[in-house]
């Protein structure tokens, strides 16, 4: 809105005050979808402050970082009461993602980034392969804990309301699943969003956890990687408060209300909607890592 | 799923994730009515109050995470969960050096 600002004055209150409401409903769309797949919104939000608003990329991605937050914690209040989120694994992966976003801080400028683009796509191709080989299933075969899971009690359990039945589960391959979260934290890192979308299929796929668990305890973790992005963007003064105000009350709301129709909603439903958003992501970073135009 | 001292282990874990159910909820409440105020001081053509309702609100939601990183911490500690502990302590190093990092830059 700051190349806009001119003409809001000229054209007083009411322009504003349509703008905020419009800003605010993609707020609350990004925030409902974000929350149910376990996401941070900013494949919703970036594109559509950016060419919607004519807003420019630096201030949507400031905007879209802080908003990650906004998801992850209004959502994450009825998870964790409904026992969806899994907090051992979720702290045991943080390490990975914080410790992956600040190494891809770092090497952001020594690596060939095309060469990150194309490895993030291959991750997520197998990721939606896999995915929509599964898709029927409501739960992972049985799942033999390893002796890492094991020695850090990772295991969980939680009442399906779609189901109407106690879903107990054990995780397993926990050091291959840490492992891409630091690929998942350093995307998040370079790119400024929650990469919530390469956690997910790591606990689904990976680890063998429940759907609802995985895109849960994605969602709790990815305010903790957007966290130190949103608060350096801040203080560079990147984020517009006029703009990421709209948003981030919208993406608040959204998520709470998201939140309260996925505990409800089926493992295979959500994952229907899941697979696109992959598959759709994967492209687009095979198209950033390619593209020599 | 039958474990040993699951009763206890069962107690601890609805512990812990109610009492960040609730910090996350102190968190995004006090956001959302600063946000909330903030957008209508605006309306209301407040211009200069309006923004700094706003980054307060957003302030306040930056810091959620955070908090929620060291309050696990600290139930991770009193739970003797040595591991955990050091876990919780790991990725609170690692957002506060990204912070630092990139304030740098």
């Amino acid at each position: 809105m700051r190349g806009k600002s001119g003409r809001c004055e000229e054209t007083g209150g009411a322009r504003v005050v349509v703008t905020f409401i419009e800003i605010f409903l993609i707020g609350i769309a990004a925030g409902v979808i974000g929350s149910i797949l376990g996401l941070g919104g900013g494949i919703i939000i970036v594109p559509a402050l950016t060419l919607g608003f004519d807003m420019s990329i630096r201030t949507a991605v400031a905007a879209s970082t802080v908003s990650i937050i906004a998801t992850s914690t209004g959502a994450a209040v009825a998870y964790l009461r409904d026992r969806l989120t899994n907090t051992r694994v979720a702290i045991w992966l943080e390490m990975g993602t914080s410790i992956g976003a600040l190494s891809g801080a770092l090497i952001a400028g020594f690596m060939n980034q095309r060469v990150l683009f194309v490895m993030f796509g291959l991750l997520l191709s197998s990721s939606a392969y896999n995915m929509f080989r599964t898709r029927k299933a409501e739960h992972a075969v049985q799942v033999v804990p390893d002796a890492v899971s094991r020695k850090l009690r990772l295991g969980g359990s939680y009442y399906d309301m779609a189901l109407g039945q106690q879903v107990d589960y054990q995780v397993t391959r926990t050091i291959p699943g840490l492992i891409i979260m630091i690929f998942s934290g350093a995307a998040a890192g370079l790119l400024g969003i929650g990469a919530g979308i390469f956690k997910v299929p790591a606990m689904d796929q990976v680890m063998g956890m429940p759907f609802k668990a995985s895109t849960a305890t994605s969602n709790f973790m990815i305010g903790v990687t957007a966290a130190s992005g949103a608060v350096v963007y801040f203080a560079r003064g990147d984020v517009d408060p006029l703009v990421a105000g709209p948003v981030v009350l919208g993406v608040l709301l959204g998520a709470i209300l998201g939140a309260k129709l996925m505990v409800r909603m089926k493992a295979a439903k959500i994952r229907l909607f899941f697979i696109p958003v992959l598959v759709y992501t994967a492209f687009h970073m095979f198209y950033r890592g390619v593209k020599w135009w | 799923m039958v474990r040993p001292g699951t009763e206890q282990e069962k107690g601890e874990v609805v512990a812990i994730e109610l009492v960040l159910a609730r910090l996350l909820r102190v968190g995004s409440v006090i956001a959302a009515a600063l946000l909330a105020a903030g957008i209508v001081t605006m309306v209301l053509g407040l211009t200069a109050l309006a923004p700094k309702l706003i980054s307060a609100g957003l302030i306040v939601l930056m810091g959620t995470p955070v908090l929620r990183v060291i309050a696990a911490g600290i139930i991770f500690l009193k739970e003797r969960d040595w591991y955990f502990a050091l876990f919780s302590l790991v990725v609170l190093c690692a957002v506060a050096a990204g912070i630092l990092l990139g304030s740098a830059a």
